[in-house]
């Protein structure tokens, strides 16, 4: 999991291209997810979404990130299909019974809710395994005119996740030397069994928080207009897939007004 | 498995890699016995940690086998073989989370599930042992890093187990908390524990180890008595090591009169005075 969230550096066309582009197309995929839902459309942004990430070489890191979302997806297929009561009764989920009935459209939705939540969340974790964290900041300044201070905090907190969970392990293995385990199935005690993991982290984390204000301080942050080393150039090939998605785009709002893509 | 002679721990062709990435540690084979005290070596990176904490299973092999009194660490749980194997962490922040030092230091016998009496010993005993005596009630977050290190020393010390891991018990401490520390550490060692330490300080392995075992990208590169290890420099500076200045003092004087394994001072001045008396060439 610790991986999910950070830059892998690899060499791809999509590594290559420029983070506004990279950004269009996650805010595109964003976009085309909540349009439609009907469940064909969806699977296929989905695969759209896998496709992009082997291009990017990354589907690989990726996958643990996709198996612990696959879980979450059960739960909202789960969920569709228990309360969806419209379309065809295909089976009860307590057999022999009347009880909890399931349908067709209840399961075809539940797909799409599950295909939906994937190609939203694995677009975005493509997009941030595939730009730098500076070029993602520079980008957000310069291009969407987000003011520097929120695109730092956005970034930083994205940043922190991994070394969070690092530290998440490196607490539970000390506690664990000194024989405390999670256990039971009780899940209030569960959550009680938590605290020796969760108070080291909260300390060290307010911690951390101070001693990296006072590196920004001494790095002379806030001290007045910035200026960037790095630019962001759109190259030819940004432009045209830029084009291609705004094309797409426009095709995909179409079709909505038209009617298609809904169930 | 031979009941008679069975070695506390025992670590047969260890491999072990964090997932599908080069391996870290490379066919490791290591007995170590009751009452020991061994120091591990290396540069940063070279698998002094992983290594370590196989010993209480915090890592399970990728391949091979580690076993503690006999028993593979395979299927067993970290909280079981807490029992018999202590572990003090680099870093005391990771661990303290009560807001007394006695009730820290309680955590793991709580853990345990001994009786209050008891309990309320042992934290007396360990905070004595560590220096600590009268902060029993102290917050724990008022006290320095260096006595906060201790508390976790004593949070382990506590728990009385067979086998002590410590992990850098010295980084960041001065000079005065680092010999504090290790003075402990070899109280503990002549009690009858087993002490197992991974240092930076060559020093500290020439005054408390009795053997150490050098890392060298996830390879033992010497494991014997610090004395043998500390008499082969050209072995040591491939992990960049160099053995204490003493040491490396006698090396430079030649082979007539003063031995390659001096460890300590005092031996040096021994074996300076006697080369005096004996008019021999080195040194008058």
């Amino acid at each position: 999991m610790a991986a999910a969230v950070e830059y892998i550096h690899k060499d791809s066309l999509i590594h290559r291209l420029n983070a506004t582009t990279k950004i269009f197309w996650a805010l595109f995929t964003l976009v085309c997810g909540l349009l439609f839902n009907d469940y064909r459309y969806l699977l296929a942004l989905l695969v759209s979404v896998l496709l992009v990430a082997a291009a990017a070489r990354v589907l690989r890191n990726l996958l643990p990130a996709i198996a612990g979302l696959s879980v979450f997806a059960l739960i909202l297929l789960l969920i569709q299909a228990l309360f969806f009561d419209q379309g065809q009764v295909v089976f009860h989920l307590i057999p022999k019974t009347n009880y909890l009935p399931v349908t067709n459209y209840g399961i075809l939705s539940g797909v799409a809710m599950a295909a939906r939540m994937l190609s939203l969340v694995l677009s975005f974790l493509v997009l941030l395994a595939t730009t730098r964290i500076q070029d993602m900041v520079l980008t957000l300044v310069e291009k969407f005119k987000m003011p520097y201070d929120y695109a730092f905090m956005f970034m930083t907190t994205l940043r922190f996740i991994p070394t969070f969970l690092g530290e998440v392990r490196q607490i539970s293995d000390a506690q664990k030397a000194r024989g405390h385990a999670v256990e039971g199935l009780n899940p209030f005690k569960k959550i009680r069994s938590y605290a020796p993991v969760t108070v080291p982290l909260v300390l060290i984390s307010l911690n951390k928080a101070e001693n990296m204000a006072m590196a920004m301080e001494t790095r002379g942050y806030g001290g007045g207009r910035r200026t960037y080393f790095r630019e962001s150039k759109m190259r030819g090939t940004d432009y045209f897939l830029t084009a291609v998605l705004l094309l797409l785009l426009a095709l995909g709002v179409t079709a909505r007004v038209k009617g298609l893509g809904i169930m | 498995m031979t009941a008679a002679r069975q070695n506390l721990i025992k670590v047969e062709n260890l491999t072990y890699q964090y997932n599908g990435e080069q391996p870290v540690l490379k066919n490791i084979s290591l007995e170590i016995d009751r009452g020991e005290c061994l120091a591990v070596i290396g540069q940063n990176g070279s698998g002094k940690t992983t290594l370590v904490k196989h010993f209480n299973g915090l890592l399970k092999p990728s391949s091979g086998h580690v076993y503690i009194n006999g028993l593979e660490t395979g299927p067993l749980k970290v909280s079981t073989l807490a029992r018999t194997v202590g572990y003090v962490f680099q870093n005391p922040d990771h661990q303290i989370f009560h807001d007394t030092v006695g009730k820290e230091v309680a955590f793991g016998l709580k853990n345990l599930r001994l009786p209050t009496e008891e309990i309320e010993h042992r934290v007396t005993d360990a905070l004595e042992a560590v220096g600590l005596t009268g902060h029993y009630l102290t917050y724990p977050f008022n006290l320095s890093k260096g006595q906060r290190q201790r508390v976790a020393l004593a949070s382990v010390l506590a728990m009385h187990t067979e086998v002590i891991v410590l992990d850098e018990p010295t980084t960041g401490q001065d000079y005065r908390e680092s010999a504090q520390i290790m003075d402990m550490v070899k109280k503990l060692h002549e009690q009858g524990h087993t002490i197992i330490f991974i240092t930076h300080d060559m020093s500290l392995v020439a005054r408390y180890a009795d053997r150490t075992v050098v890392l060298c990208e996830g390879q033992i590169l010497a494991d014997g008595p610090v004395r043998t290890v500390f008499a082969r420099p050209e072995l040591l500076a491939k992990s960049y090591l160099s053995p204490p200045q003493i040491t490396l003092l006698a090396q430079g004087l030649g082979k007539h009169a003063i031995p390659p394994d001096v460890i300590s001072v005092r031996e040096m001045y021994d074996l300076l005075l006697k080369a005096r008396a004996d008019k021999i060439g080195c040194c008058c």
